[in-house]
């Protein structure tokens, strides 16, 4: 490996470079005031106690939603097979279907 | 945040739990699914319409000779339209097999128990009218 060469201008720029950031003097509070927040975020039993009403509406919507779209989809299906099954059962009794190609 | 997905989720499953719970429920009992399933129109007949073995045993034996009625309406059909017979007389022949096939069909509904011959004739009998020269019709049962 190669030594900087001290006389280079990047090495020159690099070593007289300094960072003096601007001071910020809330910064102690302002970070134990976000650990204080974060400390007394509601738990989810509280959040649900304080919209209470918005999150009962929405669970009862949500299984009326689902009973509601299983049983149609439980009727659709077994009305379909029946539809099938009946409309062979009848065929099978009609000689008119017979002599279809 | 955190507490809104967490809610969002669990309405999520609750719905997806009631979905499932009143899907199983409101499927047909496991053997006329199974009947349907198998496209057995006797052990769906037997199922559906809650028949004994006395009356599964009496519709079973109508339907076989039934069977041998239908060959001969079919037989009379295909030969007519063999030889090329007028229109009228295959429009006639076809109306003996449709009263044949109501008349069978009320004799079924007979033997069932009571309610359920009513219910098996608004099933079957508008199949009847369903057929068409065209080709299959689309059919569909309400229960």
């Amino acid at each position: 490996m190669n030594t900087p060469d001290p006389e280079e201008p990047l090495s020159r720029t690099l070593a007289d470079w300094r960072v003096t950031p601007p001071r910020h003097p809330h910064f102690r509070p302002d970070v134990w005031s976000r650990i204080e927040a974060a400390r007394r975020a509601p738990t989810w039993t509280g959040y649900v106690r304080a919209h209470g009403a918005l999150v009962a509406g929405a669970l009862m919507l949500a299984m009326v939603l689902g009973a509601w779209t299983g049983r149609e989809r439980a009727r659709e299906r077994d009305a379909a097979a029946r539809a099938t099954l009946v409309a062979d059962y009848v065929h099978s009794l009609d000689a008119r279907w017979m002599r279809l190609p | 945040m955190k507490n809104l997905l967490l809610t969002l989720g669990i309405l999520a499953a609750a719905c997806a739990l009631s979905y499932g719970g009143f899907y199983l429920m409101s499927r047909e009992p496991a053997e006329v699914q199974q009947a349907m399933r198998a496209g057995d129109a006797l052990a769906w007949l037997r199922t559906e319409f809650h028949l004994d073995i006395p009356q599964y045993a009496a519709i079973k034996k109508l339907h076989e000779d039934y069977a041998e009625v239908c060959a001969g309406h079919c037989a009379a059909i295909m030969a007519a339209q063999k030889r090329g017979a007028p229109p009228a007389d295959i429009a006639a022949l076809e109306k003996t097999c449709v009263t044949a096939m109501t008349e069978h069909f009320k004799r079924v509904a007979a033997l069932m128990p009571p309610g359920q011959g009513e219910r098996y004739l608004a099933i079957v009998l508008p199949r009847i009218a369903d057929f068409d020269h065209r080709g299959a019709p689309n059919v569909q049962v309400k229960s």
